[in-house]
């Protein structure tokens, strides 16, 4: 497998490829970002030697495409798009594949003025109408003109815009058919949007993250400048899929910007073949990658005896982003890679999230992460994060610094009432700054629920402060975080709530930190059956429609009717129904076999 | 090198049982993900085992229309023929 790739197996490709390697170029000076479009750092980044490169799912360097090559391909496309009857400031749905046409398509977007809006792809089997419901919703969110995708996507995208009642539904091979209208090229200009995220909210209510160029150009400078301190020989590497934050702003816009070179691994290729990762950024001597926690620990799982094989002494940041840090998982990284030269000071843990663009802060680079181990009780019962020896692991919890915000950003912890907290004290996290979005895309109740006047936004996780840089320690909504995915309990219960004979406000969806620092996701539902082969049923039945519609693995438990706590206003208290089942106050109905008494126990012990 | 639909849902069941602790019987209408209760992580190495096993690609947009036994076995044979 590794063999296959030498950088002249990839026939016509091998020229290119040495081409990419992160030079500087002769009488080119190098910017850390400072632009003030993304299509002037496009049109900066194009008079260098760098660019992409695409590594098919068994590790050949299949496309290459340098900045000056995207360029000139955005700049056909405008006007192909312009051709499509797509205008200055309408909405496009782009599905965001790892690919070349992806990539022209939405600079493509930056050079007419129009706003992409990256769309997922399906990753589930079995997933179709999951998929096809989901980007419908999206797509009618942003009112787009038109959808744009590859052609083996051409049926669910036409389903999808049916559904949703978008008139233009275009494969990049068709689009490639369309004559070139003249007059297209009209690049935002910096005072303009950039581009619309969809990676909040839930599936039947999706909102739209609004970011202008004035974030999004502030935000890549900081990752770039002050971050990761990106360097002329850097060379980045990435799985993430390009429809969320940290895959496109961290791993397409940002080295854009930053002229530095990519290589890409399509994210269902890292899933089916994660060592692959490893592999490839051995071959490349790859500097900078990010993943979330899970990414490691799978990899690590996985490695076996082929670490001593590797090379990964180059890689000077691992980043961590997108769920929650967790040392263990890490350390059992470190420890499996040792033989590959992994050196652990290049774990970077950072914070972020699409609202801000993608970074709010990163711990300091070249340096062990800083752990913080907390008492327990303390932190659970007066929320405060008190420093702990207690050498027992069940009285203690363990929590790492993601660092100081970025320069020209603001960041502080208050309680319930908007008070700032002080050092060690647990509270809401609110942040501000240049690379906030504008707001949530013709969504101004959503947006005003998070962005306050006085400029700062809820960021909806919680945590504390440590000597002046921030600990997460959770989050105060709803939104479980699995496997690097947001997923919203209100779409499993959705689901859970269709299987006869539940009802709606029957179930309650959450997550529960297991064994090893592995989230698990719990389904509480109301059961009014008492034939025990018949509840068995439902449990699978629950557990069935909730894989089909989101695609996750739960643990089911049956409880009694009537015991689910609701607020006042009548909206179920997720939280308080977690607190209650892990006081054992909610108890699994008695059925044979397991009914999420053990989930209890563990936690508990 | 042609299989029968037979050979290649005892081959599908083979790979299947890592993912299968429970040992749950498998028919041709059984529902893979949803059913035996896999992982989005399992589901995809069970994928890629597939793959390598009867050396074909199985794209995206085929996986996502694939939902029982007797699907995957249609889309491994109308590869490998």
């Amino acid at each position: 497998m590794v063999s296959r790739y030498d950088g002249t197996a990839s026939a016509g490709n091998g020229e290119d490829a040495l081409r990419l390697l992160p030079v500087h170029v002769e009488g080119q000076p190098r910017r850390a970002g400072g632009f003030s479009t993304l299509s002037e750092g496009l049109d900066f980044a194009a008079r260098g030697g760098t660019g992409f490169n695409f590594h098919s799912p068994r590790g050949r360097l299949e496309h290459v495409l340098s900045y000056a090559e995207l360029r000139e391909r955005a700049l056909v496309t405008a006007g192909r798009l312009a051709a499509a009857g797509i205008a200055r400031g309408d909405r496009v749905a782009i599905v965001a594949e790892t690919g070349p046409d992806f990539m022209a398509a939405f600079f493509a977007c930056q050079y007419a003025g129009i706003i992409p809006c990256p769309m997922p792809y399906p990753m589930q089997i079995g997933g179709r109408d999951a998929y096809i419901a989901r980007i419908a919703a999206m797509m009618r969110a942003a009112h787009v003109r038109a959808a744009l995708g590859p052609a083996d996507l051409a049926g669910h995208l036409a389903d999808a815009a049916r559904a949703a009642g978008i008139p233009v539904v275009l494969t990049h091979d068709e689009l490639r058919n369309l004559p070139e209208k003249e007059g297209a090229i009209a690049p935002f200009r910096p005072d303009e949007v950039a581009y619309i995220q969809y990676s909040s909210g839930s599936t039947s209510d999706p909102k739209g993250v609004l970011i202008s160029q004035r974030a999004i150009c502030a935000n890549t400078r900081g990752i770039l400048e002050h971050g990761m301190r990106m360097r002329t020989d850097d060379r980045a590497f990435s799985w993430l899929p390009l429809y969320h934050d940290m895959g496109l702003v961290g791993f397409c816009l940002s080295p854009m910007m930053g002229q530095v070179t990519v290589d890409y691994l399509a994210t269902p290729a890292f899933a089916r073949r994660p060592v692959l990762w490893l592999t490839l950024m051995s071959q490349n001597r790859n500097t900078v990658c990010y993943a979330p926690s899970f990414g490691y620990d799978l990899a690590a799982r996985r490695v076996n005896g082929k670490a001593k094989e590797l090379d990964l002494s180059a890689w000077r940041i691992a980043g961590i982003g997108g769920d929650m840090v967790r040392p263990e998982i890490l350390q059992a990284f470190a420890t499996a890679l040792a033989p590959a030269g992994f050196d652990p000071k290049a774990f970077l843990p950072s914070y972020g999230m699409a609202e801000m663009s993608l970074a709010i802060s990163f711990a300091e680079l070249e340096t062990p992460m800083k752990v913080d181990r907390v008492d327990r009780a303390q932190y659970k019962l007066a929320g405060r994060a008190m420093p702990s020896d207690n050498p027992d692991p069940q009285k203690t919890r363990v929590f790492v610094s993601c660092g100081r915000p970025l320069p020209g950003h603001e960041l502080k912890v208050v309680d319930r009432k908007g008070r700032s907290l002080g050092e060690r004290e647990i509270g809401h996290i609110w942040v501000k700054g240049p690379s906030m979005m504008d707001g949530y895309y013709r969504n101004p109740e959503a947006t005003a629920e998070v962005m306050r006047e006085d400029g700062f936004m809820d960021t909806g996780d919680m945590g504390y402060l440590l000597d002046g840089e921030i600990v997460i320690t959770g989050r105060a909504k709803d939104l479980i975080l699995y496997h690097g995915r947001n997923i919203w309990p209100q779409d499993i219960e959705w689901a859970a709530e269709q299987v006869e004979p539940l009802r709606s406000g029957d179930v309650a969806a959450f997550a529960l930190e297991g064994s090893g620092g592995h989230e698990k996701v719990v389904v509480l539902a109301q059961c009014r059956l008492k034939d025990p082969e018949e509840m068995e049923d439902l449990r699978t039945r629950i557990s069935a429609a909730v894989h089909r519609a989101v695609g996750v693995e739960c643990d089911i438990v049956l409880v009694p009717p009537k015991s689910l706590p609701f607020t006042s206003s009548g909206k179920l208290s997720r939280s308080k129904a977690r607190a209650m089942f892990l006081a054992g106050e909610i108890l699994p109905l008695q059925i044979p076999g397991k009914n999420g008494a053990e989930l209890q126990a563990a936690v508990n012990a | 090198m042609s299989r029968s639909r037979e050979e290649i849902f005892e081959k599908l069941v083979e790979l299947l049982a890592p993912f299968n602790p429970e040992g749950k019987e498998l028919h041709p209408d059984t529902e893979i993900a949803a059913e035996l209760n896999i992982d989005s992580v399992g589901v995809m190495d069970f994928i890629m085992e597939v793959e390598d096993e009867f050396d074909i690609d199985i794209p995206l947009n085929v996986l996502s229309e694939t939902h029982t036994m007797d699907d995957l076995v249609r889309v491994v044979a109308e590869r490998i023929s």
